[in-house]
């Protein structure tokens, strides 16, 4: 007993390393995302943001990890720290699906609300963040939180790079103890417990902006 | 007021508007009647600069309201917010945010929904929401007021209120451009019905001074 509670101990040591590396890639993943959703109504920035979105979802998440904190030091010569690199990483990449989920939303809003807009007077910025976004968001969210949940469950990749998450941990603790089930059934349990938390988050923010049925 | 010269426009090359021309002075109520597909909401749009044209030209003077036929309410802001975020947009003194919401209120009473100002679109009725399309469109000020298909999809009770909320615009002087399929709505609104086939003006009749204009103009639409 006194061992299974020294192990989540151990292993709860890298929740926040996780949840880190988590947040840090939401802001980045959302941030750029949604940049990258409205610049595609900019025509000449189609093929950018069609490339970015192409490359990212078509290279494994590893590789690109392995990139950003392996070669990028070497072009650049900045050293960069595993927190770091692993937010980059996995923001970058949570970018073009969220950029895809973001434009999906855009896209099944009826063309009239941009005309609307724009038959009021409202400049483009007023319309895409006080007309548009609202609406995406709320049309979206499960799509996002699914994401976000996806995220948190791709930050166990930071262990090839040395990272001490909570999977790593898990690891390390059953190559000492030559006993796998137990530390890998306490991983998963804090896995699960964040994504729950994740996905009540989630149902909050879709009560809170709930509004009555489209017209 | 509004002058249109020889305006045309194709969509993959076919012609929605064949060289239209027509003017119209200010205070006129002018209902663009013909069946579907025959241009009517193309010419209203291409006023409204929603859409471009090929070649021709239209003068407007002043400011223009659009009212659209699916009403197109912003489903997240409730009715007093989607009449009020326009005209607030850029006012940074409380005193002007005041008064436009205390014009919001008034026109909303106006209308009949001043018990809606915070409802969101979605729990209204379709009339409900045609007053606070047309509502939200007075809001701008507008020197002629576009209405696409206002009485599409409404009961005949309905269509009368509607009947009698734009007359009541019309008494303000407001100049308006109607198109509706529906003739009995025209010919009870308007002072001048222009009939649009295949993109061409068929019939420009003088609905107040014409006898029978419904019948007039149900010719044109079997020749």
């Amino acid at each position: 007993m006194g061992g299974v509670i020294s192990n989540c101990i151990y292993l709860g040591k890298g929740l926040v390393f996780t949840l880190e590396l988590t947040m840090g890639g939401i802001i980045i993943g959302l941030t750029l995302g949604v940049l990258l959703s409205v610049l595609r109504y900019c025509r000449i920035c189609v093929p950018l943001v069609k490339g970015w979105s192409s490359v990212v979802r078509g290279t494994p998440l590893i590789l690109q990890l392995s990139i950003i904190y392996f070669s990028v030091p070497g072009l650049v010569g900045v050293k960069l720290d595993m927190l770091s690199a692993g937010v980059i990483a996995f923001g970058l990449n949570s970018s073009a699906y969220m950029a895809e989920i973001f434009r999906s939303g855009i896209e099944s809003l009826p063309k009239g609300q941009f005309e609307a807009a724009q038959t009021l007077g409202i400049s483009n910025f007023y319309m895409w963040r006080d007309i548009i976004l609202p609406q995406v968001v709320k049309n979206i969210l499960p799509a996002l939180v699914n994401e976000v949940i996806a995220l948190l469950k791709e930050t166990t990749l930071i262990s090839v790079i040395g990272g001490m998450d909570v999977m790593r941990r898990s690891q390390i603790v059953a190559a000492e103890q030559f006993e796998y089930f137990m530390p890998l059934c306490i991983a998963g349990a804090y896995y699960y417990c964040m994504a729950m938390l994740i996905e009540f988050v989630g149902e909050k923010i879709e009560q809170r902006i709930s509004y009555a049925k489209n017209p | 007021m509004l002058k249109i010269h020889d305006v045309c426009k194709s969509y993959n090359g076919i012609k929605v508007l064949d060289h239209v021309s027509f003017e119209i002075t200010k205070s006129d109520v002018l209902g663009l009647a013909g069946p579907s597909g025959s241009g009517k909401s193309t010419l209203l749009r291409c006023i409204q600069k929603l859409e471009t044209f090929d070649s021709g030209s239209v003068e407007c003077d002043g400011k223009t309201g659009f009212m659209f036929q699916d009403f197109q309410l912003f489903p997240h802001l409730t009715v007093l917010q989607n009449l009020v975020y326009g005209p607030n947009l850029g006012k940074k003194s409380a005193h002007r945010r005041q008064s436009n919401e205390k014009r919001a209120q008034a026109m909303l009473k106006n209308l009949g929904i001043e018990e809606k100002a915070a409802t969101y679109p979605g729990s209204l009725s379709g009339g409900q929401k045609q007053r606070a399309a047309l509502a939200r469109s007075l809001m701008v000020d507008p020197d002629i007021l576009l209405c696409d298909e206002p009485t599409s999809g409404l009961d005949v009770a309905t269509t009368m209120d509607v009947v009698q909320l734009l007359q009541s615009v019309c008494q303000t002087g407001t100049t308006m451009m109607i198109a509706s399929h529906d003739l009995d709505f025209l010919t009870k609104i308007s002072d001048r019905i222009i009939l649009l086939r295949d993109g061409k003006i068929a019939a420009d009749i003088d609905a107040k001074r014409c006898r029978n204009p419904v019948d007039r103009l149900k010719k044109y639409y079997a020749d």
